[in-house]
């Protein structure tokens, strides 16, 4: 279900290299993986370490991207 | 790229008659704001509340929504939500069954 | 309040709840979404509803089991519903 340490994106692919599989007992045939790609549309959630995102820069930004208003498009 | 051939009819067809026979789903659309509203989803399940607002992807605002589940019953209520437009199988004006909480 | 993403937009920086596919919910801090409304949810709570048939009595059994993330990037298409936090009229 889910893997540690991601390195690439866009589309929202993403890259795995160094895997591990948190969940081993119910996925078995992962166990041997090391890296791997991940089509974007598939996933669900992406995990992410909460002491490296700077959530006011999120919010910013997206106050910013998502500006009133303005129907660009 | 033909030409534009003809008479000049208008694409748009405002001479209609009596104004309800041609309507557009957007027309309809429009005149639901701001009124009781029945959305149901593809999974069955069925939003009743104020529409606030719609935008092209068929994203609502609703306000004051209750939620049924598949069996009628009511299952939550939102002061505000956002329901993501590609879930939407239709949008009913009636507000019959204003069940209370 | 133009178009419905101004609701989401209003909710950043509170806590929301947001109804997925499959019997989801999660509760968490909007930090980001766009237009897909891909989102980026911290302090949250997921909820997995499952319901299965007990087989001797044909009783439906509800199970809900929740779990905690720290920060959660939420792929938008799996989203249904967004309701921001219950504000007093």
């Amino acid at each position: 279900m889910t893997g540690t340490l991601h390195s690439v994106d866009q589309y929202l692919n993403v890259k795995l290299l160094n895997v591990k599989v948190i969940n081993p007992e119910k996925y078995p045939q992962l166990i041997a993986l090391k890296n791997c790609f991940v089509r974007g549309s598939v996933v669900r959630y992406i995990q992410i370490p909460p002491e490296h995102v700077d959530t006011e820069l999120l919010q910013d930004a997206t106050r910013r991207e998502n500006a009133p208003a303005s129907s660009k498009k | 790229m033909s030409e534009p051939t003809n008479t000049g009819t208008p694409q748009v067809p405002e001479t209609a008659a009596p104004e309800d026979t041609k309507r557009t789903p957007s027309d309809f659309l429009k005149s639901v704001l701001g009124r009781p509203a029945v959305v149901k989803l593809n999974s069955g399940i069925e939003y009743r509340g104020v529409l606030a607002c719609l935008d092209g992807y068929l994203n609502i605002a609703m306000e004051q929504t209750q939620e049924f589940g598949l069996d009628g019953q009511l299952k939550a209520t939102y002061g505000d939500c956002f329901i993501r437009g590609n879930n939407v199988l239709h949008i009913s004006s009636q507000a019959k069954r204003k069940t209370g909480l | 309040m133009e178009e419905p993403l101004d609701l989401i937009r209003l909710s950043i920086d509170e806590r929301v709840y947001v109804k997925c596919r499959g019997s989801r919910e999660l509760r968490g801090k909007l930090h980001a979404y766009d237009q897909h409304l891909n989102m980026i949810l911290g302090e949250v709570e997921e909820t997995v509803t499952t319901t299965e048939i007990d087989e001797e009595t044909d009783e439906e059994i509800v199970k809900k089991q929740t779990r905690k993330v720290g920060m959660l990037f939420v792929r938008g298409d799996i989203i249904v519903l967004v309701s921001p936090p219950l504000r007093t009229t």
